[in-house]
């Protein structure tokens, strides 16, 4: 009896210890992300590093100026945002609240298929495909633009929009519903008044992980956006290269000697990255946990 | 309910507004092309999913032969076959899975089974979430400082396999904490109720119940790893190595990462397209075909269940 | 209620002075009760009233709810369940338990029975006379001695109910409490049960809640009211049924309320 009580603790304390281990590789991230970046601050300021406009980070007088790469990630994050957001949430209300119910089994596996392909076939994808027609469409010297990237970064942040919204969705009570339809109001109506309201900070969540997928997205960036380090215009900067932080760690990483100001800068952009995900997990995570509790 | 109530009471008044139950053609109009629009969005949706796979299959069959797949590159890569970069890419699939898959259904286990509502639990949940969010290229950043560097395994297996396994983690977690809970109570508490302890309980009866749903959540993160270039790009995939990694400590190449640099620098990037195409069909097949059966296993034990 | 209490001479259980919160809210009030051997003991009262709440003290099952406090004393042949150093395993190898819904394990019919044999050590060897009696005892071995290795989710809701009741006896308890077992059954399953209850009570000692009257009547030889957390009567059922000394008791029994 003693043995196994004995044993019965011992086997909960390394399963107990084992969960605590996801808790130390978060801290061991930050630890690791944050030595690297600060031994760059001994070359260049923290302000220099977070203002700076130009990313030259192998020239003579180099500067490692964070702008360039960050509004990068910015303005193709956004345009793909744009697009695949009203069309996320479409298809989730579609497939949720329209659709029959075959062609909504039909539809899911599709999305599944969307969410497992993976991103560096999304990439040539659109490096032989979306690259050649974005160049022609708009008659342009490369078709390697900020465009191109959010076209496909919309297309591959879509399973997650879909599937988040439409758990939402679905979680609407049945009552709620019923009551609007018995008031005389018609489906569109029940569904614009009042089942996307109700489901609206899921669906919110939603977009938020939607966008933190996008904004650390690396491979198909890397091959479609032409990976050119300078500020974007906006709005005519849509059309030009543009060069994201995850693909200046991917492209660079490689060749910078080991411990050298360069080699730090990465890691500087790597934690800010981190940081920015970060952020938008908490975020997304608030606001689930108020959904749910509204649902309740 | 404060929302549905006040939607109703408008809805009510707009209805009454336009003369009772006669609901106006506006309503019905408007109805007709929103519903013609969100139809359009899901199949717009789904339309890209057939595009892009109808494109790489059309351009990729041609490319694959029995030689494609057992030979070497050959060349500088522009003939030849993609041997190594399949046999790189299982390699990181059994080294990751075998440090990711108990790591991961013991955290569930203790999550799902055990952890009391409590700020240790919290913490753990949080961090979950959090590593489930962060960008693959930083998993490659901290493969890169930790394993490579501070550990000293150089870039290498070893480095890529560990560095992938710490992103799967937080999928296997989550996938297996959902088949817990789908695990009806009433196993826990008869089986409990036999005298039987909690581990055994856990051991003999939850566990095999929520195998069907480990098992998909598996084959998913399977797919995951197959997929992954950005963390094994950094930690420890070769451009090219006309070999097969012979220990844990040496380069490897991998599917995803071989087609990456094809694509972008190889030496002759029109002339390798068909092995671009090839290659790209290859991981795609992989990658598809585990969702596949991953598919099928949850339909199989579904149907089971109904009995 | 004393009278009877003090009928009991050799009480296998005995409970005094039983507190029981979930939470802030008190589920059970100042219950003690003495239940004694080989005999049927049923729990009736309205929905709420603390009977399933009770009857889960009796094998500690309450230890599974959060927020779940309980003070008194619950003593099985002298022994406090909720004294120290008490082996809770160990407590629900001697009183088993079948719930109010029929809940095999998704295993064959054989593997649910031999389930809590074999990881109490019953060797190979043994095990399929321990299924056999197991089976026999629970009055369902000549209906399905033909398909032990199928499925126990393919028997019907009677025939799972069954099965559980012989999953129970093959870890050889002494007491075994009902909660509800014929809820969702038809009558003749019910019948069935109650049959095999009252052969039971031979060699075990049986609690069991019911929110059935007649079931109460018909199987049991004492019964316990329960209204509101308290135990209201205890007696002879046939004493609490023709003679209830409570106005409460006769209220619930001639169906005024509940």
């Amino acid at each position: 009896m003693f043995n196994r009580n004995y044993k019965e603790k011992t086997i909960e304390s390394v399963l107990f210890s084992v969960s605590v281990l996801t808790v130390v590789i978060l801290f061991l991230i930050c630890l690791f992300l944050f030595r690297d970046s600060l031994l760059l601050f001994k070359e260049t300021s923290l302000l220099d590093f977070l203002t700076g406009k130009f990313w030259y980070p192998t020239s003579v007088n180099r500067q490692f100026g964070l702008l360039p790469l960050l509004l990068g990630s910015l303005i193709v994050t956004a345009g793909a945002i744009i697009f695949a957001v009203p069309l996320g949430i479409a298809s989730a209300i579609y497939i949720s609240e329209i659709a029959p119910p075959k062609v909504a089994e039909a539809l899911k596996p599709f999305i599944e298929i969307l969410a497992g392909i993976p991103s560096v076939v999304f990439g040539f994808f659109g490096l032989v495909i979306l690259v050649p027609i974005v160049k022609d469409l708009f008659n342009l010297p490369t078709g390697q633009t900020a465009l191109t990237g959010s076209i496909m970064l919309g297309i591959m942040s879509l399973p997650t929009i879909i599937t988040i919204s439409e758990d939402a969705i679905s979680s609407v009570p049945s009552t709620i519903k019923h009551g609007s339809l018995a008031l005389g109001a018609t489906r569109w109506q029940t569904i614009y008044k009042v089942i996307v309201p109700a489901a609206l900070s899921g669906i919110s969540a939603a977009v938020m992980l939607g966008i933190g997928r996008a904004i650390g997205e690396t491979m198909t960036l890397m091959m479609v956006t032409g990976n050119t380090a300078v500020i974007p215009s906006f709005p005519e900067g849509i059309l030009d290269p543009v060069r994201t932080m995850t693909a200046t760690i991917a492209l660079e990483m490689g060749e910078v000697p080991q411990g050298s100001a360069h080699f730090h800068a990465l890691f500087a952009v790597g934690t800010v990255l981190f940081i920015i995900t970060f952020l938008i997990n908490l975020i997304a995570d608030l606001i689930k946990k108020r959904y749910r509790f509204k649902v309740d | 309910m404060e929302l549905g109530s006040n939607v109703n009471e408008n809805n009510f008044k707009s209805i009454r507004a336009r003369g009772g139950l006669n609901i106006g053609l506006n309503a019905r109009t408007s109805e007709k092309l929103a519903f013609a629009l969100l139809t359009l969005s899901a199949m717009t949706t789904a339309g890209f999913v057939v595009i892009i796979l109808a494109y790489i299959i059309y351009n990729g069959y041609s490319a694959i032969s029995i030689e494609f797949l057992t030979e070497m590159p050959r060349m500088r890569m522009t003939q030849g076959g993609i041997y190594p970069a399949i046999v790189g890419t299982v390699y990181l699939i059994i080294g990751s899975m075998a440090a990711a898959l108990p790591t991961g259904i013991m955290a569930a286990v203790y999550l799902n089974e055990y952890a009391g509502e409590n700020r240790t639990t919290w913490l753990i949940e949080m961090a979950i979430s959090n590593l489930a969010g962060t960008p693959s290229v930083v998993f490659g950043l901290f493969g890169l400082a930790l394993f490579v560097k501070y550990f000293g395994f150089g870039s290498s297996l070893l480095a890529s396999c560990l560095t992938l396994s710490l992103l799967i983690i937080p999928v296997i977690i989550r996938s297996t904490q959902e088949a817990l809970i789908a695990v009806p109570n009433e196993y826990r508490e008869s089986s409990l109720a036999l005298g039987i302890s909690k581990w055994q309980t856990i051991r003999h009866v939850v566990l095999p119940a929520a195998i069907p749903g480990i098992v998909t959540g598996t084959i998913l993160s399977i797919g995951r790893v197959a997929g992954e270039t950005a963390p094994i790009l950094l930690t420890g995939a070769a451009y090219f190595l006309p070999r097969l990694p012979d220990s844990i400590y040496s380069g490897f190449m991998a599917l995803p990462y071989h087609l990456f640099v094809l694509a972008t620098s190889g030496t002759n990037i029109t002339q390798t397209r068909p092995l671009q195409y090839g290659t790209a069909l290859v991981l795609l097949m992989i990658v598809l075909g585990l969702n596949l059966i991953a598919v099928l296993i949850r339909r199989h034990y579904r149907q089971k269940l109904k009995i | 209620m004393t009278e009877a209490i003090q009928n009991v001479s050799h009480p296998q259980i005995e409970v005094e002075n039983l507190n029981l919160w979930y939470g802030e809210k008190q589920a059970l009030d100042n219950i003690s009760m003495r239940i004694p051997k080989n005999s049927v003991t049923a729990l009736i009262g309205p929905s709420g009233c603390g009977k399933s709440t009770f009857i889960r003290c009796l094998n500690r099952m309450n230890d599974l709810v959060k927020n779940c406090r309980i003070e008194g004393k619950v003593s099985i042949e002298g022994n406090n369940l909720y004294g120290k150093g008490v082996d809770v395993v160990d407590l629900r190898k001697h009183v088993g338990m079948v719930f109010q819904k029929a809940n095999p394990f998704p295993m064959s019919i054989y593997d649910n029975i031999a389930y809590g044999p074999r990881l109490h050590g019953v060797s190979k060897k043994d095990m399929d006379g321990v299924v056999e009696s197991a089976l026999r005892s629970a009055a369902i071995w000549n209906e399905i001695s033909d398909r032990l290795e199928s499925s126990a989710l393919a028997l019907s809701g009677g025939q799972q109910q069954r099965l559980c009741i012989a999953r129970t006896l093959a870890v050889k308890p002494e007491i075994i409490l009902f909660d509800e077992p014929c809820s969702a059954l038809d009558p003749i399953s019910t019948s069935k049960i109650e049959e095999l209850i009252v052969n039971l009570k031979n060699k075990y000692t049986i609690v069991i809640v019911t929110h059935n009257m007649q079931q109460a009547a018909r199987i049991s030889d004492y019964t316990a009211f329960f209204l509101m957390g308290r135990l209201i009567e205890f007696g002879k059922t046939k004493q609490v049924f023709q003679n209830p000394r409570e106005k409460s008791t006769e209220d619930y029994i001639t169906g005024r309320f509940g």
